[in-house]
């Protein structure tokens, strides 16, 4: 891994609990989780490899459904219609 | 959310409602909309129909309260209710099957792919939809409603009327499984995966 923070022979390579460690992740990276949160996460990224990896895998999907796929544009005459329609059924 | 009739609103209130409050959403309507139905007449014909009920049900609206999460269900049991059924495509996976086999709560929360992040950044985005659209639906409903619109799991709890623990499960593995077809993806177009190490 050519990570940026820490390298990785500093964090330990099995995570032991790898159930509770990725659902917190997932739900710290959805938002979930309070601010105080955010202080158990970097220790966790620290010390463990597993966990780091999970992290950043996660972080990369959620970005680019995010920003990268594609929207449907809206058909322009949609909005009128459905105003018309509206206007009609009054 | 609840269906419960709470004011009357004036015809002009109505309509103020409607414009600033709902319209607001079409685009991500009409997104989500043709992401379930994969079809343009359709999903204009679904949008239409959501907007039409939004209206006719506008008194159990409370005004200035979640309008995009109210439509977004609107939208949800409509396309549920009439779309699912003429729809042309049938459904890939039967949806009690779906929820029998992942949605105990307990999710085994493994890492089930080696796919890297760094191999995701740099896919395009034709790639990421392709991979989102091959997902089943109810797979691909919760990574729209969190990833593509923001909303919350609580709020997804309350589109899709499902407890918030299984949202939390079946958005872990609509995740895992569209990692799987990215891995896909990334082998086909050569990018790194962990399989070619040193």
């Amino acid at each position: 891994m050519e990570d940026k923070e820490l390298s990785s022979g500093e964090r330990k390579l099995e995570c032991s609990d790898v159930s509770r460690c990725f659902q917190l992740l997932e739900s710290i990276l959805d938002g979930e989780m309070g601010e105080e949160s955010k202080d158990l996460l970097q220790e966790k990224l620290a010390k463990c490899q597993p966990c780091f990896e999970h992290y950043h895998l996660e972080q990369a999907i959620r970005e680019v459904l995010k920003t990268k796929c594609t929207k449907q544009p809206c058909p322009e005459k949609l909005a009128d219609s459905i105003r018309q329609m509206i206007h009609d059924s009054k | 959310m609840s269906e419960v009739q709470r004011r009357k609103y004036s015809q002009e209130e109505k309509t103020a409602i409607f414009d600033g409050e709902f319209m607001p959403h079409i685009d991500s309507m009409y997104n989500f909309a043709f992401r379930l139905t994969f079809d343009e007449d359709d999903a204009k014909d679904l949008v239409q129909d959501t907007y039409m009920k939004a209206f006719r049900f506008i008194n159990s609206f409370e005004q200035g309260t979640n309008a995009k999460a109210w439509l977004f269900r609107i939208l949800k049991n409509s396309f549920i209710n009439e779309y699912r059924k003429k729809s042309k495509q049938p459904a890939k996976v039967d949806y009690q099957e779906v929820e029998t086999f992942y949605n105990s709560d307990d999710v085994d929360y493994q890492s089930t792919t080696d796919l890297r992040a760094e191999s995701v950044k740099d896919m395009l985005g034709d790639e990421i939809s392709n991979a989102l659209n091959a997902l089943a639906v109810d797979f691909r409903t919760v990574i729209i409603l969190a990833d593509l619109e923001g909303f919350t799991y609580e709020e997804m709890a309350k589109i899709l009327d499902i407890p918030i623990g299984t949202v939390r499960s079946r958005l872990h593995r609509a995740r895992n499984l569209l990692k799987e077809k990215l891995k896909g993806y990334a082998q086909t177009m050569g990018y790194n995966t962990d399989e070619e190490e040193e």
